[in-house]
């Protein structure tokens, strides 16, 4: 059954075409089992994505609520000459790539403990989770009083400790909120990182390792020639959802910072039009321009590193 | 610990592995410090809390006592655990019976134009939240379906619905073609196929992406605070209930977060009993 290469694409060459009606129900079949999921999808995303594009291209009255007239594409251009929204693009890839960065190596490096650990693996593998088991809400406020420039634990123990940096406001200066947000951020969501890569490894055989173990590797060769290699279709996959994540951030800086001292995000430039300015039109633009970045990273990252998702199975499909 | 058989590597030098986990320990509970943190200050009087840190302190139950019986909100904590108990639940299970199906499609069975349909399931995770809320709330509302736990039932299916699907084909597509093969030479129907083969194989992966949904699920504050602020919430909605902009609450907010957690502790030390791999692959070839 070499037809049962997941891409059509391929399988004509492949697989002479001596049994077509038997390929044709395959076919049926694998429709049959994934519409269900793709009719529920439509519904709660293409939905509200249209919504919100009709949204965009109105404005609305603030003094009558409901009266609105069609604006063309000045919500677009207002987001765009906007300082405030320019600002939050750029602080949401700052924001986005340090705190995927330092996820997928923490994320990583915890999945290898937990992985390598001798003992109290089962109760380290739990408590790890507990991080991001904690409401963002939570995490915030905790953060909040951990960071705190008087009373915070940071600052008491750097000054006790004798060490520089034990008066930094660490919430009300400009590059230090942006560290603060990646810190909390990266604390929180590494668990989710390290959840999905253990679970890769667990697929990993173990014959691979005995067979570099004959050939004299190391066990850092093993880890870069043999574990990377092979989980790189589950660090993948959360690192786009990772990514996604990142790139959408609201709740953290809207509880830690305010989106002040340049940490703005995309999210959060449109939760201020839409709730606190309501301005609707304005809002929905910059929304729907947030989703426009979003939708053209997340294509690049599956024509340009996903290509490798499929391509990875197939030569390893030992 | 029932580690099972180790999947570690065998035979490295002793001190390099007791080294490691020494590490593994150490970082464990340097991570951990914020947690303990909490669960201090639950113990805590909220003056002790607000305080600059000190580790000894009279430690309270009060706090406990004060944010389990229900006064000034009208959602109390019981409530709030059964409905959070039950969307998270079925949620999870949708999850699972709609995604297994479709992942199994497309990373073994041919699906035409597999990266467009990849790319379909993540278009749920490009706008964002505070835009997605007003049109949801509003077909809600149509539906009759406001201050119910099926709404929220079925946003949470469709917000974990593509990671599940593209964690779980990640892990389908781990799984020897030869195996599928003979079992289909075998004369195993899909159903054999599934229930023998893909399933066990892929059971530490089904049981990493249903806690993934639990947690995501349980923790999920922005729809339910708007579709079901009071009847029907769930726990984040409990939570912040103790959240007051008068006076403090560190102390109280602790001990609500710690009681929230628990749950989650346990779903995650069941499921990590279950991603020790159940069938090694390499003791079946």
């Amino acid at each position: 059954m070499e037809a049962a290469t997941a891409d059509t694409k391929i399988a004509p060459t492949r697989a002479p075409r001596k049994r077509r009606t038997a390929e044709e129900d395959e076919r049926r079949l694998a429709r049959f089992m994934i519409s269900p999921s793709l009719i529920l999808i439509a519904i709660v995303a293409a939905y509200p994505i249209g919504y919100a594009v009709w949204l965009s291209f109105h404005e609305y009255s603030v003094r009558v609520p409901g009266l609105s007239r069609g604006a063309g594409f000045r919500n677009y251009t207002n987001a765009l000459n906007d300082s405030a929204f320019q600002s939050a693009i750029l602080n949401t890839f700052i924001f986005t790539a340090a705190s995927v960065f330092f996820e997928l190596i923490l994320g990583v490096a915890m999945a290898l403990i937990m992985h390598n650990a001798t003992r109290g693996k089962g109760v380290l593998r739990t408590i790890v989770l507990v991080p991001w088991a904690i409401l963002t809400v939570v995490t915030a406020i905790t953060w909040q009083t951990i960071f705190e420039p008087q009373l915070g634990f940071v600052n008491t123990a750097l000054r006790g400790l004798g060490l520089p940096g034990g008066n930094i406001v660490w919430l009300g200066d400009k590059p230090y909120a942006m560290i603060v947000l990646v810190i909390a951020d990266v604390w929180k969501t590494a668990p989710f990182m390290a959840l999905l890569v253990l679970a890769g490894m667990q697929v990993i055989p173990n014959d691979v390792y005995d067979a570099a173990k004959v050939d004299g590797a190391n066990a850092w060769q093993r880890f870069t020639k043999i574990t990377l290699p092979l989980l790189k279709p589950a660090i993948l996959v959360a690192l786009i959802f990772r990514t996604l994540d990142a790139l959408r951030i609201f709740d953290l800086p809207f509880v830690l910072t305010k989106g002040t001292n340049g940490t703005n995000t995309l999210s959060f430039e449109a939760y201020q039009q839409l709730r606190e300015n309501r301005l609707i039109g304005l809002g929905s633009a910059m929304s729907i321009l947030t989703f426009l970045i979003v939708m053209i990273v997340s294509f690049a990252y599956i024509r340009f590193v996903g290509g490798n998702i499929r391509g990875l199975a197939d030569e390893g499909g030992r | 610990m029932s580690d099972g058989p180790s999947p570690r590597v065998v035979g490295e030098s002793r001190s390099v592995n007791g080294a490691f986990g020494l590490l593994a320990w150490v970082v464990g509970l340097a991570y951990f410090f914020p947690v303990f943190w909490m669960v201090l200050n639950s113990f805590k009087s909220e003056l002790d809390a607000n305080a600059s840190p000190k580790l000894f302190f009279h430690p309270t139950l009060d706090r406990y006592r004060d944010v389990t019986k229900s006064t000034t909100g009208l959602l109390s904590f019981g409530e709030a655990f059964t409905n959070s108990a039950v969307v998270v639940l079925v949620s999870t299970l949708i999850v699972l019976t709609l995604a297994i199906p479709a992942a199994y499609a497309l990373a073994i069975r041919p699906v035409a134009k597999w990266r467009d349909v990849l790319f379909f399931f993540i278009s749920t995770k490009f706008l964002p939240v505070v835009a997605s809320v007003l049109p949801i709330w509003i077909l809600a509302k149509n539906l009759n379906l406001l201050n119910t736990r099926m709404a929220l039932i079925i946003l949470y299916t469709g917000i974990n619905l593509p990671l599940a699907v593209w964690m779980l084909r990640s892990f389908f597509r781990e799984i020897p073609r030869e195996l599928i093969e003979a079992a289909e030479i075998d004369g195993a129907g899909l159903k054999g196929q599934l229930t023998s083969i893909i399933l066990p194989m892929a059971a530490p992966g089904i049981a990493a992406t249903a806690l993934l949904c639990v947690i995501f699920a349980w923790n999920e504050f922005f729809y339910a605070v708007q579709l079901n602020p009071v009847q029907g919430s769930t726990v984040p909605i409990w939570v912040t209930t103790n959240i007051s902009t008068r006076g403090d609450f560190l102390a109280k907010l602790s001990a609500a977060s710690v009681l929230a957690c628990i749950p989650v502790v346990l779903a995650g030390w069941i499921a990590q009993k279950r991603m020790i791999r159940g069938l090694a692959m390499g003791a079946i070839k």
